[in-house]
């Protein structure tokens, strides 16, 4: 595992009394009563000490970083008074401002040195042995595989006032020797880690009256494995501008103004003005769209006053896409606030968070713009995304019709829909048998589609709603004694819908015709739910289905010998499923003849009775028929004849 | 991706190549090259429907005979009317490629580059080895790239020049994807072709392989095929091959999954039958394949229909998601985004392999929300501008001046500006602030309420609590004096035990006390508690 220089940062802030001292810089405090204060004494304005400004500096510091970066990057900051005082550690619940704020609130007044004697070494020492303690990620990975070398790098910044370029480069000497010294005793101890890397930046700052005695230096490599810089700072004014300087060089950040911002005037609530925020991001947000040479995009870049780093500008584009629409993004990037507390600044990041996205355009060169950037907030973080621009190796594809299968029009769609919201994903917990919840999804999807027919015309139980139900039910993982019951009903409808003669939804394309007898239609039905069934036996509820289904197979197998109605018709009171009889329709004794078995009839037996039962459908049975002796025959005008014969016997 | 072709017009290009057959006129080794092109081209067309190609031709200047196109011909027929040149300059064919490609294609598109020459280095200053040895090369290009050289001449021949050991010298500066080609000797119209043909056959491989969907699948092309990943990260080096088994492992709605960013695009192209035609071959109206029924055409409808997008698994902790994707044209088709291999890669879904079926009809659990909120979400304090500290005061006076109404809120404030007071030592504040609160407390007006005297005066005493020390005091004694538990804020008189909640919860101990402000005003004591 190799880790980057910015995995691990040290802050040693120096706590000197030369650091107590007023920076120079002040504050005018008078302002802020103002228009009540007509004859009042002044206030005083206030000065911040040089450690106030270098608290603030690394607070500031320690808050882009863990915006952009919540893990992995991780700062701690020593106190470096009459003892050096770590205020934090690696641990990822120190890694957040608010705990900081209130670790540094806690060691403040603890730290203060009070002689003479005082010294950075105790400070470099202490963010020496902190490089060497491995962090939560070195811990894990040296856990997992003790034999792995794992790269540990690192960085310490210290901010102090320097009296000369002497103190700077002895102080760099002090370090170069420990770091070698601290390499020498970590090779050996439990828990320790050696600094294969390290990078030491001296910040001198003075106030903002004075004058400067140390000169800055670039980085330079000191030793093979360390290397070092000198910057320097007027604490007031350019201490916290520096450190964004830092910031993005140690982080490989890049700045963005968000320009043409409209938002509502405090004042006067009608208009709007247009504002502009700055935002910091990873500089890879421009990897793919800023590339060739740097005159190219130098219409996009300007400097602000008092920083050395150029910001490029993106103007607000008035949003109206949806979010359900997928942007060709080629990458997403945290972005933070610089001044996170501006009104225009928050207001931008409220509206985001609020669930809208901001299109950003960019000006090109030859005059024109277009969409490069698109802000929106994911669960509470700022993200920008570097959406595609130029043309695509992917443009003029051919249409999904055009290809196989797109001539084929009876595709089950919604079916296909409903298993697509019946399979969605969500974030799990892990089973007790250790596997994955992905597993489980693909378990499921797996169960769903082991028996699942593409188009209408490959399957007649596909083309029947009411088996829908049945369906849904066996693709579970197992049955309950309910959910069986359910099925077997299923079933008993179908025999008795076969019973009943009902034409099968019959699909006109594909295989089977009109021409197919239903007889033929309702065999192949069966043995598809026959299989069906049988794919999905995995538990007892369902070895009972599928046992219901082979028994009402057989029985519909002899029916076609002895048309076993009755049988099917009591199973289905049984289970207590409604008769879909109407009331009208004549008792189905009439229909059927039981005692005559189909295999004897004759070819004009069988049309008359199709004929008869055909007949019965469409109109009421004569009642005196259906009370009618042997055979069926019945004198017509009984009472008349009876009548007659009254008469005559008088 | 797409091609570029850049070929070698200078006038040693019209050489002649010696034949053994002496019945036919000898060929120029252009013309041999021109073959070689149109072979490769060929190939393109036919197995690989949606590539471009480009066509450039260099000499001690270089000009583009035709841009990126799939319309192949265009660029057979400019091949046909060739001018001769002077000397070559690899230098102006990396040019023209770099030229070309950026206008079209900008620096996020991956090309191969073919250099097509007769191994000539060059001379003078502008030859090949003076401008390796100057690094005047402008390589590697701004775009990812894989550069072959073929290089058209005896084997023997160029090997006695060193013309393949330079150009493996620029195949190296330009990233080291590719490799020089040579044909096997003797140098004929037929070694050309198996030359081009091997090449063809190596780098334009279309992707052949499996969707899955549970029991349902589809063999599928990629297009256009997925390059290896293979980078450096932060904390790994990491190297993925897209395998031929795709996996869709569930679904999710297209709104959750929130443009995500993508390594790479691909178009889901129904795999042609064995007999079949190259991917992307529109198929006739009666063509059997068209009227067979595809899973990618059942598995677009329903993401379509759904609004939602497929979660493929494409290899080792490698995922990427499949959904509906329309040009700007009406003409919608399947599209793979390849995700950036691992598992974790997309804050806002989480873990993939923690991604397990979600209840049937529960709302969307995405996007998860950060454990910690960032310091736009919550209410820091940066005071490194002078607007920053101003509008922090200016909220305690606001609410200062609609006091006893704002209490509350009052109290919040000046609560939050002095914890930062005291951890960032800026102890001079507090005192300027109380000073501003006294202020405001001689300036009241007579008919003011009675607790707003009160609470003025309590608020400056309470920032000036020995335990905060002023920022006029030199004695460090005292200074060390500032126990731990200076945190915990002010608190307004009579609250009772509500002030032992401390800083962290304050704004609790706001809302217990709402209920019992009544009662407060009337069991004042004039204690403060901290």
């Amino acid at each position: 595992m190799s880790y980057p220089l910015s995995h691990k940062t040290v802050f040693v802030l120096d706590c000197s009394p030369a650091m107590e001292r007023p920076c120079g810089h002040q504050f005018e405090m008078d302002s802020l009563s103002k228009g009540r204060s007509s004859g009042l004494i002044p206030l005083a304005p206030v000065t911040k000490t040089m450690w106030t400004c270098a608290v603030e500096a690394a607070v500031e510091y320690c808050r882009i970083v863990w915006d952009i970066y919540p893990s992995a990057r991780l700062i701690r900051l020593i106190a470096n008074g009459a003892q050096a005082v770590s205020v934090n550690d690696w641990t990822a619940a120190d890694q957040h401002l608010t705990t900081l704020m209130q670790q540094l609130a806690g060691v403040m007044g603890g730290v203060r040195s009070a002689g003479s004697q005082h010294s950075l070494h105790a400070g470099l020492a202490a963010a020496l042995h902190a490089l060497g303690e491995p962090s939560e990620a070195q811990r894990a990975d040296r856990a997992a595989d003790a034999a792995a070398k794992v790269m540990n790098r690192g960085r310490v910044v210290v901010v102090s006032q320097l009296a000369d370029d002497g103190q700077a480069r002895r102080l760099r000497e002090w370090f170069a020797d420990a770091l070698l010294q601290h390499n020498r005793t970590a090779d050996g101890a439990a828990g320790r880690l050696t600094v294969h890397s390290c990078e030491l930046v001296l910040v001198s700052v003075h106030p903002d009256t004075a004058e400067c005695g140390v000169t800055p230096r670039p980085p330079a490599p000191l030793s093979a494995i360390l290397s070092g810089s000198v910057v320097t700072a007027k604490a007031g004014t350019q201490l916290a501008p520096m450190m964004m300087n830092l910031v993005l060089s140690h982080y490989e950040l890049a700045s963005t103004t968000v320009t043409g911002i409209p938002m509502k005037e405090e004042q006067n609530s009608g208009s709007s003005a247009n504002y502009d925020v700055e935002l910091l991001h990873p500089a890879k947000a421009y990897e793919s769209i800023l590339q060739g040479s740097p005159a190219d995009h130098a219409h996009l870049r300007t400097r602000r006053d008092g920083c050395e780093y150029e910001t490029i500008t993106l103007k607000w584009c008035t949003p109206r896409t949806s979010s359900a629409e997928l942007h060709q993004c080629t990458s997403a990037s945290r972005v933070t606030p610089v001044d996170v507390n501006s009104r225009p600044s928050s207001c931008l990041t409220n509206f985001l968070l609020s669930g809208r996205a901001v299109m950003l355009e960019m000006p090109r060169r030859s005059g024109g713009k277009f969409v490069s950037h698109m802000l929106a907030a994911h669960g509470g973080e700022i993200f920008m995304h570097a959406l595609g621009s130029g043309r695509s190796v992917l443009e003029d594809p051919p249409s999904v019709s055009e290809g196989a299968g797109g001539r084929v029009t009876d595709y089950r769609i919604t079916e296909f829909g409903r298993l697509v919201s019946d399979n969605r994903l969500a974030p799990g917990e892990a089973s007790e048998e250790g596997g994955v919840p992905l597993h489980a999804a693909l378990e499921r999807l797996a169960r769903h589609t082991r028996v699942w027919p593409m188009t209408l015309s490959e399957s007649c139980l596909a083309a029947l709603p009411s088996l829908d139900s049945l369906t849904a039910l066996l693709v579970k993982d197992s049955l309950s004694t309910d959910e069986v019951l359910e099925c077997k009903k299923a079933v008993y409808n179908l025999v008795s819908m076969e019973a009943r003669h009902e034409p099968l939804p019959v699909t006109t394309s594909g295989a089977r015709g009109r021409g197919v007898k239903r007889e033929e239609q309702y065999r192949a039905l069966w043995s598809e739910l026959e299989a069906l069934v049988r794919a999905h036996c995995r538990s007892d509820g369902h070895q009972a289905a599928l046992e219901c289904v082979l028994e009402c197979r057989s029985q519909g197998r002899a029916a076609e010998e002895r048309l076993g109605l009755d049988q099917a018709m009591e199973e289905l009171d049984r289970c207590g499923a409604p008769v879909q009889d109407s009331p009208l329709s004549p008792p189905p004794t009439k229909r059927w003849r039981r005692d005559r078995p189909p295999a004897q009839l004759s070819l004009l037996e069988m049309w008359n009775q199709r004929v008869d039962a055909d007949n019965a459908l469409k109109r009421l049975e004569f009642s005196g028929r259906l009370n009618g002796g042997d055979n069926n025959i019945v004198k017509l005008y009984a009472k008349l004849d009876k009548d007659k014969g009254d008469e005559v016997k008088k | 991706m797409p091609t570029v072709l850049a070929l070698d017009v200078s006038l040693s290009m019209s050489r002649p190549v010696f034949q053994q057959d002496r019945s036919e006129e000898p060929p120029t080794v252009r013309q041999l090259a021109i073959k070689g092109i149109h072979a490769l081209l060929n190939h393109i067309h036919h197995n690989c429907k949606l590539e471009f190609a480009a066509l450039a031709v260099y000499s001690s200047m270089y000009e583009i005979l035709g841009s990126f196109t799939r319309d192949f011909d265009q660029l057979k027929s400019r091949l046909a009317s060739l001018a001769e040149y002077d000397k070559s300059c690899v230098e102006t064919a990396l040019l023209g490629v770099k030229a070309v490609v950026a206008e079209e294609w900008g620096s996020g598109t991956a090309c191969q580059v073919i250099i097509i020459s007769d191994g000539s280095l060059g001379v003078g200053d502008s030859s090949l080895r003076q401008l390796v040895a100057g690094s005047r090369l402008h390589l590697p290009f701004s775009f990812p790239c894989r550069l072959d050289v073929v290089l058209l001449g005896e084997r023997a021949e160029l090997e006695r020049r060193g013309a393949p050991a330079a150009f493996q010298r620029l195949v190296e500066l330009s990233g080291g994807e590719g490799a020089v080609h040579t044909p096997e000797p003797p140098l004929s119209a037929k070694s050309t072709l198996a030359l081009f043909r091997r090449l063809a056959e190596t780098n334009y491989a279309p992707f052949s392989g499996v969707l899955h969907c549970g029991g349902l699948s589809s063999r599928v092309t990629l297009c256009p095929p997925p390059q290896t990943y293979n980078r450096t990260r932060d904390f790994e080096a990491v190297k993925r091959t897209v395998s031929p088994e795709l996996r869709i492992c569930g679904f999710l709605s297209v709104a959750d999954v929130a443009s995500p960013p993508a390594f790479s695009r691909h178009l889901v192209l129904p795999a042609p039958s064995e007999s079949g035609d190259a991917p992307g071959e529109p198929c006739s109206e009666e063509d059997e394949n068209a009227r067979t029924a595809c899973f990618c055409v059942l598995l677009h409808g329903g993401l379509k229909r759904e609004n939602a997008a497929a979660l493929v698994n494409v290899g080792e902790d490698w995922y990427g998601i499949v959904y509906s994707w329309a040009d700007n044209k009406k003409k919608a088709n399947l599209m793979l985004s390849l995700f950036e291999p691992g598992t974790n890669v997309l804050p806002w879904l989480g873990d993939f392999t923690n991604l397990g079926p979600a209840v049937p009809g529960a709302p969307s659990p995405f996007p998860i929300k950060v454990s910690r909120k960032r310091s736009y979400q919550q209410t820091c304090v940066t005071w490194t501008r002078q607007s920053g500290l101003h509008s922090d005061v200016q909220k305690v006076l606001r609410h200062a001046r609609k006091l006893p109404d704002k209490t509350q809120n009052f109290y919040k404030e000046l609560n939050r500006l002095r914890s930062a007071a005291l951890s960032f030592g800026f102890y001079q504040v507090l005192e300027s602030v109380a000073v501003i609160l006294e202020r405001e407390c001689t300036l009241l007006p007579g008919n003011a309420h009675p607790d707003c005297a009160l609470q003025l005066t309590h608020a400056a005493t309470a920032l000036r609590h020995p335990e905060a020390p002023s920022a006029g005091q030199t004695d460090p004694a005292a200074q060390h004096a500032v126990p731990a538990g200076q945190l915990s804020g002010v608190t307004w008189p009579g609250r009772g035990e509500l002030g032992q909640w401390g800083c962290c919860g304050w704004v609790r101990a706001v809302r217990l006390s709402w209920s019992c402000r009544f009662v407060r005003r009337v069991d004042y004591h004039g204690a403060v508690v901290s």
